[in-house]
């Protein structure tokens, strides 16, 4: 028996369509279970949008934000991974022919232990800490490099990552373009700042925002028009780090200096 | 239809059979619950352990209340309890668990206080040469409360 170009065609289509629709019967059978079930019970996602605010005025680089996250996230403590950190900018008097300004930057430790002035007052033009955490961006990088879906964006705007779930390829700490991913050597997984995920569905604040004793970093919801976070939105004058990367960044900073990069 | 032809058909669907029944064992059951991830993995980040309480647990009932009241009313209110005296969620569970006691070292009030160029000009520092001849800050003020009046 021959085969005509026709039949070849109806018959490939017939086998195509009863794939496919077998293909949606049994994904439904498997999953219809928990597609009805609504997540984090007690707490609806849908109604919170998380923002957090670092005015870097305020910032003394203590470094109690820095040491409260490690111990509230069993961050490594003995290595040099952060969630969140300071950086410390000094611009030196220094002005070469170019008027370009020598600026020194550094963060020891993450900045945990505060501090030393190991640079004459004089020779400082003027100097700020800079405190740097994830910033949970509407656009993320690292969320779109992630080979195996095990990094996402929550409805209330946290980006996570599934430790179950990673391979720890690391291409998301090579795609974040603000260095605040690390490898979790405990974990076998790349690690991040989840903005405390556990702790803010019950109604808590991240522990560097309630470590912090100046008030220099804020958390709020944006969809709550009293909230903290959402007044300075509305009324302070913000920055981003990186805008021009269209992350669309959601750390609003206060008081940036043009070096901070 | 031919025969050569029937066979590959056969084995295309069996191909595609197994590749549904494969995929049903391994892609876990939440995964694509609310996205291209594994839904179940939000509710594991909800449930991680907390380690920071926070002041109100200690002010509360008749727990602390006295220093807490003390502290809730000067300028060092800003600083949490769990800032200097470690974290406190399993103290709070259970009384018996004990703290870390706080670090009352100079070197630890400095942390903030010491002078330092980057700080913002308005926040109180000293000078550790010429402030308090190497004693302990707590010789002096008291933590809870560190302003003579």
């Amino acid at each position: 028996m021959d085969i005509t170009r026709r039949d070849f065609t109806k018959i490939g289509c017939k086998i195509i369509i009863s794939a496919a629709s077998g293909t949606a019967i049994v994904e439904s059978m498997f999953t219809k279970g928990i597609a009805a079930e609504n997540p984090p019970e007690g707490y609806d996602w849908e109604k919170h949008f998380w923002g957090y605010v670092v005015d870097t005025r305020k910032c003394i680089g203590c470094g109690m934000c820095a040491s409260a996250c490690k111990m509230e996230n069993e961050v490594p403590f003995d290595e040099e991974v952060y969630r969140t950190w300071i950086e410390r900018y000094r611009v030196k008097k220094t002005i070469n022919e170019t008027r370009e300004e020598e600026v020194e930057i550094d963060s020891p430790d993450g900045g945990i232990e505060g501090f030393e002035d190991d640079i004459p007052a004089e020779e400082i033009k003027k100097a700020f800490y800079v405190p740097k955490i994830c910033n949970h961006c509407d656009n993320a990088p690292c969320v779109q490099v992630c080979p195996v879906g095990a990094t996402y964006t929550t409805k209330d705007g946290v980006v996570l990552v599934d430790y179950e779930y990673c391979i720890g390829c690391r291409y998301c700490i090579q795609g974040c373009p603000y260095g605040a991913r690390y490898f979790n050597t405990e974990k076998g997984t790349a690690d991040k700042c989840t903005w405390c995920y556990h702790r803010i569905t019950k109604g808590l604040l991240p522990a560097c925002v309630q470590a912090c004793p100046t008030g220099a970093r804020k958390f709020g919801d944006l969809k709550d028009n009293t909230s903290e976070v959402k007044k300075i939105m509305d009324e302070e004058r913000i920055t981003l780090l990186k805008p021009d990367l269209g992350t669309k960044p959601k750390v609003f900073y206060i008081g940036l200096d043009r070096e901070v990069r | 239809m031919q025969p050569h032809l029937k066979r590959a058909f056969t084995i295309l669907a069996l191909i595609i059979i197994a590749f549904i029944f494969v995929r049903s064992l391994v892609v876990p059951e939440s995964f694509g619950q609310y996205g291209w991830y594994r839904g179940d993995s939000v509710k594991e980040l909800r449930n991680l352990t907390v380690n920071y309480a926070g002041s109100i647990s200690c002010g509360e009932e008749n727990c602390h209340e006295n220093i807490y009241t003390v502290w809730v009313k000067d300028r060092h209110k800003t600083v949490n309890c769990e800032t200097c005296h470690s974290p406190a969620q399993k103290h709070v569970l259970n009384a018996r668990e004990p703290l870390t006691p706080a670090d009352d070292s100079r070197d630890y009030c400095g942390k903030c206080h010491f002078k330092r160029i980057s700080r913002p000009e308005t926040f109180p520092q000293i000078d550790p040469e010429a402030h308090g001849e190497d004693l302990r800050c707590v010789y002096c003020h008291n933590p809870h409360k560190p302003w003579f009046d």
